[in-house]
């Protein structure tokens, strides 16, 4: 067991990062947060065209390039550190995982090269308006009806959900409860009766929509997984692009951390830098000990997914709890340590806060996966 | 087209840096590709791929074996690298550092072009280029900004104060490049798996037939630190404190 990145990891980290730097700056990072569909075109094809992202942990015969876990949140790490506006956790961490879970090799086949690629955004349309994270948050139906199923209701806080050209839908049998009765659907968001509304969301930075399914018709070969089996596979989603999200955190931690310390030295009142005074000291303390904690517990889950073991259920929501509160209280303590400067809108304090929450309930906040990760090791 | 293109691996100029006892830089640390150098590699990538065909070779010198810098180098796309690596080079010149140089690109076999930058980040003198040209008996076009092969030439865009001068050349030709210029290509794992698996020939002054134990004929005496900038001068300003700088600028024969 190894838990330090290879130097090709680290090389793609400096890629990564060198990236980042010329193409999710503050300034671009504005720019794409007033645009509805909240990310740049020539940026997202350059990231799947040149640098290879999206393809990296999706196998070779899917079109991708056959490399780990571990490779993937070294690069989310880096993008959380930039904020960068992308359709990479919808598509890659989201649809992709959910597409790989499943059992239908044909939909890997149809779908899994172009977001490899680049070229398919795709998405998880699984919470609904009811704003639950488990599996009886699932009250959209699918009906069998001659061979086909009929989709109906409705579908909110998915993220890219207006730009995706590819849903993957979760839906129950009538009458089911819990995790019994729940399928996942690969649906073409132009397929009649879908239709979608970008939302208005306090994090510009990662846009959501709401869709709207009315009597869409799939076909049975749309299916992820048998009909109604299919809750292991979208746990298990879930669970991955939690350990997605927590490395992106733990990125966005270390950011706020970093300008925290750096203004703490240069920032000088009654005399002195304020990083002098114990009140700033203490903070900026407690703030490296839970960047170190919420990368040690983000990496081991990143491992925990990579070598695909026993682990991974519950490593899963115990980083995705440290984590969200780690950069939630990250992002607010840097607000409070730049002083007022840190409460205006041309200072990027409020992006990483506003990042830093949606970040935090996305997929559920702590306490959920708290109580997620206690039922898990049986408490 | 087969292009050789010189790179530097330096220490981290983000990082500390420290001196040894001769005053030159102490290099015993992880060495990276120089910024500038990453500028050739582009061109060089992007001239072979509009040739069609050919290789990208690299040469560097460098201590302790170091191949780091010859890595990312290689994960943007060149096909292998020459490193020449020899504790008798520690400290040495830079017509020194050319005469090495020249006699490695002459072991990467046949090529069209040779490009380096312009100067090093970590040395600055920025005479090897030049010198290389002389030694290998090549035409030396500088400061290119823009590179375009013809028919058994190049036209370059030299790099000027007011402009850029046209400038041709015949192949083969040794060409520096000005930083900045094109934008380097960010490598992929792929690309970075890849470099671990191409060829790096790592050699030492004896494979090149070169005699370096009468050493170079430079020696640093003393390294002294920048002047500290001066105070500049305060101007509260009474709203006619324009006048003040319109002034200042006149005096420099700014304006």
């Amino acid at each position: 067991m190894n838990f330090a990145f290879t130097e090709e990891q680290e090389e793609l980290r400096k890629s990564a990062r060198s990236f980042l730097e010329n193409y999710s700056s503050s300034e671009r990072v504005r720019e794409m947060m007033e645009t509805e569909s909240g990310y740049d075109k020539e940026v997202w094809t350059r990231i799947g065209q040149e640098l290879g992202w999206p393809s990296l942990h999706i196998p070779e015969e899917y079109g991708g390039s056959g490399f780990s876990y571990v490779e993937l949140i070294a690069v989310m790490e880096e993008m959380g550190t930039t904020l960068l506006c992308s359709p990479f956790f919808s598509s890659v961490c989201l649809a992709a995982n959910a597409l790989l879970q499943g059992s239908n090799d044909k939909l890997k086949k149809e779908h899994l090269p172009g977001i490899a690629s680049g070229d398919t955004i795709a998405t998880l349309a699984f919470t609904e308006p009811n704003g639950r994270w488990g599996a009886d948050g699932i009250t959209s139906t699918a009906v069998s009806d001659g061979g086909d199923f009929l989709l109906n209701g409705v579908k909110s806080f998915v993220i890219d959900g207006h730009t995706a050209q590819l849903l993957i839908v979760a839906a129950r049998t009538e009458g089911t409860t819990g995790t019994d009765g729940v399928s996942l659907f690969a649906v073409p968001a132009d397929t009649a009766g879908v239709s979608s509304r970008a939302l208005n969301t306090m994090d510009l930075t990662r846009k959501q929509a709401e869709i709207t399914l009315e009597n869409v018709r799939v076909p049975s070969n749309a299916l992820l997984t048998d009909a109604g089996a299919a809750w292991p596979a979208l746990s298990k989603t879930l669970d991955l692009a939690a350990v997605a999200l927590a490395a992106e955190q733990v990125g966005g931690a270390q950011r706020c951390l970093d300008t925290s310390v750096e203004y703490a030295k240069v920032r000088v009142q009654f005399g002195r830098p304020i990083g002098s005074f114990q009140a700033i000291k203490h903070k900026c303390a407690d703030m490296l000990l839970e960047v170190e904690s919420a990368r040690s517990a983000a990496y081991y889950a990143g491992w925990a997914a990579a070598e695909d073991n026993e682990e991974l259920s519950t490593v899963a929501p115990l980083a995705k709890a440290y984590c969200s509160d780690a950069y939630f209280h990250c992002a607010a303590e840097n607000i409070q340590i730049h002083g007022g400067i840190g409460f205006t809108w041309e200072h990027d304090a409020h992006l990483y806060f506003k990042r830093a929450k949606s970040a935090e309930i996305f997929l559920g906040d702590a306490t959920y996966h708290r109580e997620l990760l206690a039922q898990r090791i049986g408490l | 087209m087969n292009i050789v293109v010189l790179v530097k691996q330096i220490p981290d100029p983000a990082g500390p840096s420290e001196l040894e006892d001769d005053y030159t830089l102490d290099r015993n640390c992880k060495l990276i590709l120089d910024e500038s150098d990453s500028y050739g590699v582009e061109i060089a990538l992007q001239l072979r791929e509009t040739s069609g065909g050919g290789e990208v070779t690299l040469v560097s010198m460098a201590p302790n074996k170091e191949v780091s810098g010859i890595r990312t180098a290689l994960a943007m796309g060149a096909e292998k690298a020459i490193l020449v690596t020899d504790d008798a080079l520690s400290g040495a010149d830079a017509l020194t550092t050319a005469k090495v140089l020249a006699k490695a690109i002459e072991r990467a076999g046949d090529y069209d072009l040779v490009i380096g930058a312009t100067e090093s980040t970590d040395g600055y003198v920025g005479t090897v280029p030049a010198a290389i040209a002389e030694l290998l008996g090549l035409p030396s076009v500088t400061f290119a900004k823009k590179i375009e092969v013809q028919e058994g030439k190049i036209v370059v865009q030299r790099q000027t104060e007011a402009g850029y001068d046209l400038i041709e050349a015949p192949l083969p030709a040794m060409i520096s490049v000005t930083a900045g210029v094109v934008e380097p290509r960010y490598p992929s794992f792929k690309g970075i798996m890849a470099a671990k698996k191409k060829p790096c020939d790592i050699i030492g002054v004896s494979d090149l037939g070169l005699d370096v134990s009468a050493g170079w004929g430079q020696e640093i005496l003393s390294v002294e630190d920048a002047p500290a900038r001066a105070a500049g001068e305060k101007i509260e300003d009474d709203g006619e404190s324009y006048l003040k700088i319109v002034e200042f600028l006149e005096n420099k024969k700014i304006i």
